[in-house]
């Protein structure tokens, strides 16, 4: 009819991709497409036709090399799949056990990228040149080192103390290359870098699952808009429709609830409940950090005092992060034991005090290990205390990982072997999602932390977090049962990749920040010893570049910019002043929303 | 793997992939999946166009969907003639649209369909009810579903007729971030 004219003379209009774009997307069965399709190409044959005299070959081998260019996309795609790994693994794992499960993974392998990220730009700026300029390494290599991350991996890239503070100018002739130059810059941007993609994509996924909350615990979404089509097992899928009648029956139940108002005694006997929980759930993190800092005073005494490579002070440099890595293990434990025996009014707020008190625990543990690293070791009189710093986190992140494969161990098969032979009332093991991404969280910020120490750290975290995937994948597939409670998946993704972003980077980020700025390297090792800071290397470059004219923009930028105060004031004034507007903004459409919904009713 | 497939023709082939999500590669697969459910029924030779239906049963026993509770609407909706047995282009469709390359909007009005179990463009409290059942495989007292269904439609319907049209169910749909 006449719309269906409209629409074909709208397609035919449209630029080629668009117009392919569009027709996918309508609602039609295939032979309507089809048949809209040849309309719509019949249509554009005519009008080349008829536009045909004026432009004759520009237009059509234009309009064909677009197509053929699509097609061969297309087909460079298909063979690009292989570098979507683990695509079919992650197919499987939601299939079987649903979205929820499936976030883990996909969490896991977005840190993957980054970590590979690093690793490629920090090998191929940092290292690479490295090789040229670097001294033969004179110690011997036993096997321990791979645990220990000392002795003869001190002389490799591995470390911030290998590295030259010369400029290197191998092959003869080449162009020279300032390493100290290089290895401030590879790390500054990389952190841009990533601060820039994590922000967006946590402002991205926040404007998506988080506007309007409170319309989501309405009955109709729960009903309509939760169920996992994903899910093609068929245990999975009578799970879910067990969970979901038993959700339903609880929300009925609970309207009649809401009239049962609590008398003053219970109110508060539950208060104070929950006061004592939150008392021991701090006073164990503080006891937790207390003995962790003087288990790692201790542990450099140990080593100042004792120079010796032998078996006895090598296994303990590894008692710091065995101990640290077990009270990490043990103490969520505890807060989930904590948030069964405190009566919650509704689940999701325990998942949410859990995780809260699990993040308060971490933070204060890598705070703790921080401190020591910046204060303790730094101002140590030790040769190289950026190495060993670089060492320690090595060992953090090793026993960190050994941790998380036994946690599976212990946790999922253990238990399910508990669970299946000797108590059967226990049942399957379930998939502990928010603990397993806290884990990640974790070993990704103290990785952070080490990059400037260590820059092939990441490469050492790409090996660990690849066979945590499949070492994750098989417990869960021999060992777990799809979860039973309903997990909002998108929202906990957004709180994940805001975590992220909050605690981890930023605060990576301070700590690097503090170490640029403040902290005096060493002297005999690394590239910057001698000078009073890391910054220095920047200042001085700029005084240097003062004297080229064609570089005058660059030492403008920098002390305008850069180190004035007055520009970061304005710059946050400005930032303050968007974000009023943008809420005033909303607020305002929140008010025409609720008007026009009056009107309609009426 | 080359660009000797004799199925279909170099026209049909670019049609099928201007018109679902799929690459040639994912469309040759899909129609082999298509002819492993009944070899005899369906011939290697598709430039013919012949008219093969292959009757619901074959299809509700493929593995994706015959653990899903709404696949007989799933198979019905997508049919042409409305009664679940499917032609290649009714297959290649529903995958078109169950695939995870499918924008929101697309997959919102096709569960609407699929939810309409009389298809009258609305969803009403007996369609909801039958809607629940599936969804809870029918642990719930029909009271219960009463009660959940009129719950559903006091929150979501905007316009007060006491069904959901399109228009409500695609406004609860922007609104709910975890749908699939």
């Amino acid at each position: 009819g006449f719309s269906e004219k409209k629409l074909v003379g709208n397609l035919a209009s449209m630029s080629t991709s668009e117009r392919i774009k569009a027709i996918q997307k309508m609602p039609e069965n295939m032979k309507k497409k089809r048949e809209i399709r040849n309309k719509v190409l019949k249509e554009i044959t005519k009008k080349s036709r008829h536009r045909g005299t004026r432009l004759p070959w520009c237009t059509q081998c234009l309009q064909e090399a677009v197509v053929s260019f699509r097609r061969f996309g297309n087909s460079l795609s298909e063979y690009f799949h292989l570098l979507w790994f683990w695509h079919k693994t992650l197919k499987i794992i939601g299939a079987e056990f649903g979205t929820s499960v499936l976030s883990y993974f996909i969490f896991l392998k977005w840190l993957l990228t980054f970590n590979i990220f690093s690793f490629l730009i920090n090998f191929g700026f940092i290292a690479i040149p490295q090789f040229f300029a670097g001294e033969p390494n004179n110690l011997s290599f036993t096997g321990l080192e791979l645990i220990t991350g000392a002795g003869y991996f001190q002389q490799t890239v591995l470390y911030y103390g290998f590295y030259t503070n010369a400029t290197i100018s191998k092959p003869e002739n080449g162009p020279p290359y300032n390493m100290q130059l290089a290895y401030i810059f590879t790390v500054g941007i990389y952190f841009v870098i990533c601060f820039l993609i994590l922000s967006f994509s946590t402002a991205k996924s926040f404007c998506r699952n988080f506007i309007n909350p409170h319309t989501y615990s309405g009955n109709a979404s729960k009903l309509l808009c939760t169920w996992d089509f994903n899910i093609t097992n068929e245990k999975a899928v009578k799970l879910k429709q067990k969970s979901l009648s038993t959700q339903i029956k609880e929300d009925l139940a609970e309207v009649n609830q809401e009239v049962l108002n609590f008398s003053i005694t219970e109110r508060v006997v539950r208060g104070v409940i929950h006061l004592v929980s939150w008392v021991a759930s701090v006073g164990t993190a503080v006891v937790a950090c207390a003995g962790v800092y003087f288990l790692s005073v201790n542990n450099l005494e140990l080593f100042m005092k004792g120079h010796k490579n032998d078996l006895e002070s090598q296994a303990a440099m590894l008692v710091l992060p065995f101990v640290t890595s077990l009270l990490n293990a043990l103490i969520p434990s505890f807060y989930s034991w904590l948030g069964h025996l405190e009566r919650f009014q509704n689940p999701g707020q325990q998942i949410y005090v859990t995780i809260v008190r699990n993040v308060i625990l971490k933070i204060s543990i890598i705070g703790i290990l921080c401190y020591y690293w910046l204060n303790v070791v730094a101002a140590s009189d030790s040769e190289c205390w950026e190495t060993l710093v670089g060492q320690d986190v090595y060992r953090f992140v090793l026993v960190g990982f050994i941790f998380s494969l036994l946690g599976s161990l212990f946790g999922e098969f253990l238990r399910r072997i508990i669970g299946s032979r000797v108590c059967v009332s226990l049942g399957l093991p379930e998939f502990d999602i928010g603990r397993n991404v806290l884990d990640l969280i974790y070993a990704q910020t103290l990785t952070w932390i080490g990059i400037l120490f260590s820059p092939l750290l990441p490469a050492i975290q790409m090996i660990s977090f690849s066979i945590m995937f499949y070492v994750k994948k098989v417990s869960l597939m021999m060992n777990c049962q799809p979860p039973r409670k309903v997990w909002r998946t998108a929202q906990m993704t957004t709180s994940f990749m805001f975590l992220l972003f909050f605690p981890s980077l930023v605060g990576a980020l301070c700590v690097i920040g503090v170490t640029v700025w403040r902290l005096k390297p060493s002297e005999q090792c690394g590239p910057f010893r001698g000078l009073p800071s890391m910054y220095a290397v920047v200042s001085e470059w700029v005084k240097i570049l003062e004297n080229y004219t064609a570089a005058k923009w660059v030492v403008w930028i920098y002390h305008n910019l850069i180190t004035s105060e007055l520009f970061f004031f304005i710059l946050s004034a400005l930032v303050l002043i968007l974000t009023y507007l943008y809420w005033q903004i909303i607020e305002g459409r929140k008010t025409v929303t609720k008007l026009l919904r009056k009107q309609i009713i009426n | 793997m080359g660009n000797k497939q004799t199925i279909f023709t170099p026209e049909q082939l670019d049609a099928y992939q201007d018109c679902t999500f799929f690459t040639r590669k994912e469309i040759l697969r899909l129609f082999y999946r298509y002819r492993d459910l009944a070899p005899q029924l369906v011939p290697l030779d598709y430039t013919g166009k012949p008219d093969v239906t292959l009757p619901y049963e074959l299809i509700g026993s493929m593995p994706e969907l015959k653990d899903n509770p709404f696949r007989q609407r799933i198979a019905e909706v997508f049919s042409e003639g409305g009664d679940g047995n499917m032609t290649l282009d009714d297959f290649l469709d529903m995958f078109s649209v169950l695939s995870e390359m499918a924008p929101r909007d697309l997959k919102a009005y096709y569960a609407f369909k699929i939810y309409d179990f009389n298809n009258d463009d609305y969803i009403c409290k007996s369609d909801l009810e039958k809607t629940v059942n599936k969804l809870t495989r029918n642990e719930l007292t029909p009271e219960e579903v009463s009660l959940v269904c009129e719950k559903v439609i006091y929150e979501a319907d905007a316009d007060n007729d006491g069904k959901l049209s399109l228009e409500d169910f695609q406004h609860m749909i922007i609104r709910a971030p975890d749908f699939l």
